[in-house]
């Protein structure tokens, strides 16, 4: 990976081949998520992080806030997630996003450490493995590549914004 | 572009307690601290939802990392569950409540 620059409006990264499949399974993962019943939500600790409660203590405010706003969270999670599909080479190559299609791999990427982080619970002690021996090692490290580059998106959206002063 | 609103924790000491306590205010949304999401994302994200400078998006989003929460934004309660949403839809750990 070629780590996301600010290059005149756009933020622009290059993706291996082999991150952009696992990227693109990660989003068929996450948009099967999405398709879940609303009754899932509170079963599955993925989809309780992905909606919280709005209120914390009064079950009832609680539920108010869920039917107030569960479903247009739940379309714009969506759109975001076929934005970001649609801007992914699927073989891998250039990614380059306007500051609209920034903002949805933002917001998916950041969906996508969620429930990854959720699954493998993760804690603020939790270290990157120092090499792979099993299916948690390798999870782990598709989070932390995540991060990484959710983290140069971020840093390129802030040099981006201070460009545009 | 979002209009901040006035800083919740930033009270002026003179602040009475009526003023504090004023049925205009009563509700404020809350972000908790969580393991996953990124530091400079959160500030990122405080600045785009709330128009806070990036001194200010700092200092709150140390808050939520060293004391596991912090006020964000207060007002009235619709505008709390609104920014509540805005919050959720970029992944961020937050709610709100009445302002103790």
């Amino acid at each position: 990976m070629k780590p996301f620059r600010a290059r005149g409006g756009d933020v622009v990264a290059r993706l291996d081949p082999a991150e952009a499949g696992i990227l693109g399974l990660l989003l068929d993962q996450l948009d099967q998520l999405l398709a879940a019943d609303d009754a899932d939500v509170a079963g599955d600790p993925v989809l309780a992080r992905l909606f919280p409660e709005g209120h914390r203590g009064d079950p009832e405010l609680a539920a108010d806030y869920r039917e107030l706003t569960e479903s247009s969270l739940r379309s714009g999670k969506a759109d975001d997630l076929a934005t970001t599909r649609a801007t992914l080479p699927p073989d891998g190559g250039e990614v380059r996003l306007d500051a609209d299609q920034a903002g949805s791999w933002l917001r998916t990427t950041n969906d996508l450490r969620l429930a990854l982080g959720t699954r493998l619970d993760v804690s603020e002690d939790t270290e990157p493995p120092d090499e792979m021996t099993g299916e948690r090692d390798q999870q782990l490290a598709v989070y932390y590549w995540l991060t990484a580059m959710q983290g140069s998106l971020v840093d390129a959206l802030v040099d981006a914004r201070a460009g545009r002063r | 572009m979002l209009v901040a609103g006035p800083l919740a924790p930033e009270r002026t000491p003179d602040t009475t307690v009526d003023e504090v306590h004023d049925l205009d205010r009563p509700w404020v949304t809350v972000v908790w601290n969580d393991p996953v999401n990124l530091m400079t994302y959160v500030t990122f994200v405080l600045q785009e939802l709330f128009g806070y400078d990036e001194p200010t998006a700092t200092k709150l989003m140390l808050q939520v990392h060293h004391e596991g929460k912090a006020i964000v934004s207060s007002g009235p309660r619709e505008r709390m569950e609104h920014d509540t949403s805005r919050l959720h839809a970029y992944g961020l750990w937050a709610s709100y409540q009445r302002d103790s």
